[in-house]
């Protein structure tokens, strides 16, 4: 979100550079092109400097020749009077001067036409020169007067008004931005949905509704296809139950059978052992899928886990564990009391996944040990051996690495059981994270901390 | 197999097995006729298995969910209409909803595929034991035999009487057959509570028990204690 309201303050920057670019581009062929009839129109020909060089050149005898053709090359006429408004002498006057002029005339003519032709006025010593312009020339202004009270305040109006422009200007902005911003956020809050896997669901009207109806879309086939996904899953994992069930059942009938000889029933005993593993896997990866596509309804109710910990233990003692194990359970007064809200048969399973890894892999047999504190805020449930342990990288790729159920690398070397993958998908449900790590002395140890509210 | 509790008494129940898989219903067939159940029935839909539950009787019925002709679950409302028989559904539906579905019907348990024949065995004898209370319920320990009909304990020709929580807590343990039962369920079935504040009694019920049960009370060998979880009750079998 501020992301985007970042974006449109630095697209209407560069908005405003690029205006001030083109302001500054304007400047520039203005100065080439108007700018140069302007200053032929103030060069020699100006009526400013004609009527300085022709009234140097000119007195009440007449006017050089020079002069006189300088003006005709340029159809400027000129007259000269006497102080009394008598014409003395012309050139190239038209008809319809008059021969004398009272001072009304000069004060008519004075600032503007004189018959239409556009005329300047130069006073000498002895009188005054008008040189005419050609009709359609210049123009004049011939009320050009203002108060010097308004020229005076002229620049604090230009500059009242552009503050205004400036801060109308600003206001439609910031506006418009917060506009954008508030309807796109649903649009942007969504595709931050999809993009973290979750489903998005937008109902806009407007001109958004069609990018609206996009997203929609877009979430829903993602959940088809995540729902597909997990129903394949879960198709596969039920029609392999029952078959399953008869290599188990007849497995463990060659295994009990006194009558067959010892190595049949041994590896009897081995194929009921790996059935076992598939069986275990296959649950695995449906709630594993289940819980990845939030398809497994999580049913949390506050559960003693100290007891839960205790009836995971007793389950694994009373199925019997294989020799060289042993499994100890250490729960600290403080979380004998504890209620935490959880799904319990996920927590369970968990806690299962957990003590089975250890018992996986450490074919040689360790001792386990399942404990659970509550200090301030926070319940941790571990599950600790003195095994193996695990090699540095190992540990990282753990704690680190994308499991490959959720990752597209088909390197087989990344790749590690389900069970792990399926004891973080649990604690995440229940808002708790995993870290996996090595014991001091010997052996790794994998903890689940929960947050919980205060403990009361 | 045949040690891990003994089913004697149960073996003459008569069990219905439904399931559209006729090779795993064989199966299951085989395997319990060898722990001694002789008397199963078999039936591969829903049709079938009313017609076979009206004709048969049986004392326990074992259903799978998925039938050809409709689901387990109807076809245990059907029989509940005119029967309490108690019913274990045993099905390759494993999510959580298909097992509250089920239990929330009042099945008596569920046991998703795929199972291991001892785990079978087990779940069925613990359900037929639940239902159908043995005639004399004897059970014999090293040094005494208890009597939980008359909620008594016999010992080297004494009879010593135990009181209704020393009868709840060894028949909760009994009925668990050397398994071992959690402090956390003992209280439950003693006070129907979570074990907070009731650790004290329950250790004062277990001493009095061992002190009616035992040979030698300071060296228990049938009520065990196993520290941490709980206690379990070796019998003498």
């Amino acid at each position: 979100m501020k992301s985007l309201g970042k974006y449109i303050s630095k697209y209407l920057a560069s908005f405003l550079g690029v205006v001030l670019i083109l302001l500054l581009i304007n400047g520039i062929a203005f100065g080439l092109t108007f700018y140069g009839i302007v200053t032929k129109d103030y060069g020699d020909v100006s009526p400013q400097n004609m009527s300085e060089t022709v009234a140097a050149s000119a007195s009440m005898e007449g006017i050089s020749d020079k002069a006189s053709g300088q003006l005709r090359d340029h159809h400027i006429w000129a007259v000269y009077l006497d102080m009394e408004g008598n014409r003395v002498w012309e050139t190239g006057a038209p008809d319809g001067i008059p021969e004398r002029f009272t001072v009304r005339d000069v004060a008519v003519f004075a600032k503007g036409y004189l018959a239409d032709y556009p005329v300047f006025i130069r006073n000498t010593d002895d009188g005054m020169l008008i040189l005419g312009y050609p009709r359609d020339s210049y123009m004049k202004l011939t009320n050009n007067y203002f108060s010097l009270r308004s020229i005076k305040t002229l620049p604090f109006f230009v500059m009242g008004i552009l503050a205004a422009d400036f801060a109308v200007l600003f206001l439609v902005y910031y506006c418009s931005k917060r506009k954008i911003l508030k309807n796109a956020e649903p649009i942007i809050t969504s595709i931050a949905a999809l993009g973290n896997g979750r489903p998005a669901s937008l109902s806009m009207g407007g001109e958004l509704a069609g990018i609206a109806d996009s997203v929609n879309r877009a979430s829903d086939i993602l959940s088809r296809q995540n729902q597909a996904r997990a129903n394949w899953i879960s198709g596969v994992s039920h029609d392999i139950r029952t078959p399953l069930s008869m290599i188990m059942g007849y497995a463990e009938r060659i295994a009990q059978e006194k009558s067959a000889a010892s190595h049949i029933r041994r590896e009897a005993g081995i194929i009921r052992q790996q059935s076992v593993r598939i069986r275990e896997l296959v649950q695995d990866l449906n709630l594993v899928s289940r819980l990845e596509y939030e398809m497994q309804p999580i049913h949390k109710s506050p559960v003693g886990l100290a007891g839960l910990l205790r009836s995971c233990t007793a389950e694994f003692l009373n199925t019997g564990l294989p020799d060289g194990y042993s499994i100890n359970i250490e729960i600290a007064p403080a979380a004998e009391t504890v209620f935490f809200p959880c799904d319990a048969r996920l927590i369970s399973r968990a806690t299962g996944n957990l003590v089975q890894n250890s018992i996986s892999h450490n074919p040689d047999g360790c001792d386990i040990t399942l404990a659970l504190d509550c200090t301030g805020e926070c319940i941790s449930l571990s599950v600790s051996d003195n095994g193996a342990g695990l090699s540095e990288e190992k540990l990282k790729e753990l704690n680190d690495k994308p499991h490959y159920m959720e990752s597209t690398d088909d390197r087989l070397d990344l790749r590690h059981g389900l069970g792990l993958i399926l004891v973080r998908q649990i604690a995440d449900a229940h808002n708790g994270v995993m870290r996996i790590e090595n014991r001091e002395q010997k052996g790794c140890k994998v903890i689940l901390d929960f947050p919980t509210g205060p403990v009361s | 197999m045949g040690n891990i509790m003994d089913h004697s008494y149960l073996q003459n129940k008569k069990l219905l097995f439904v399931d559209d898989e006729p090779e795993l219903l064989k199966m299951v067939t085989l395997i319990l006729s060898d722990e001694g159940f002789g008397n199963i029935a078999t039936a591969g839909s829903v049709k079938e298995g009313i017609s076979a539950f009206q004709k048969e009787k049986p004392d326990l019925a074992i259903l799978d969910v998925m039938l050809p002709d409709g689901d387990g679950f109807s076809l245990m409302q059907q029989i509940r209409k005119f029967s309490d028989v108690p019913v274990i559904f045993l099905t390759a539906k494993d999510e959580a909803a298909d097992r509250l579905s089920g239990l929330g019907l009042g099945a008596d348990d569920y046991i998703a595929k795929p199972f291991l024949p001892q785990e079978l065995l087990f779940r069925i004898c613990a359900v037929l034991r639940r239902c159908y209370k043995e005639d004399t319920p004897l059970i014999k320990l090293e040094g005494c035999t208890i009597d939980f009909s008359r909620a008594q304990v016999h010992k080297a020709g004494r009879i010593l009487p135990l009181t209704a929580k020393e009868h709840t807590l060894l028949e909760t343990l009994a009925r668990s057959d050397g398994r071992i039962v959690t402090v956390d369920a003992l209280c439950e079935a003693l006070w129907g509570d979570n074990p907070f504040g009731y650790e004290n009694s329950l250790n004062a019920h277990v001493r009095r028990i061992r002190e009616k049960i035992e040979t030698d009370p300071s060296k228990p060998v049938s009520l065990i204690t196993v520290k941490g979880l709980g206690y379990k009750l070796n019998t003498g079998k």
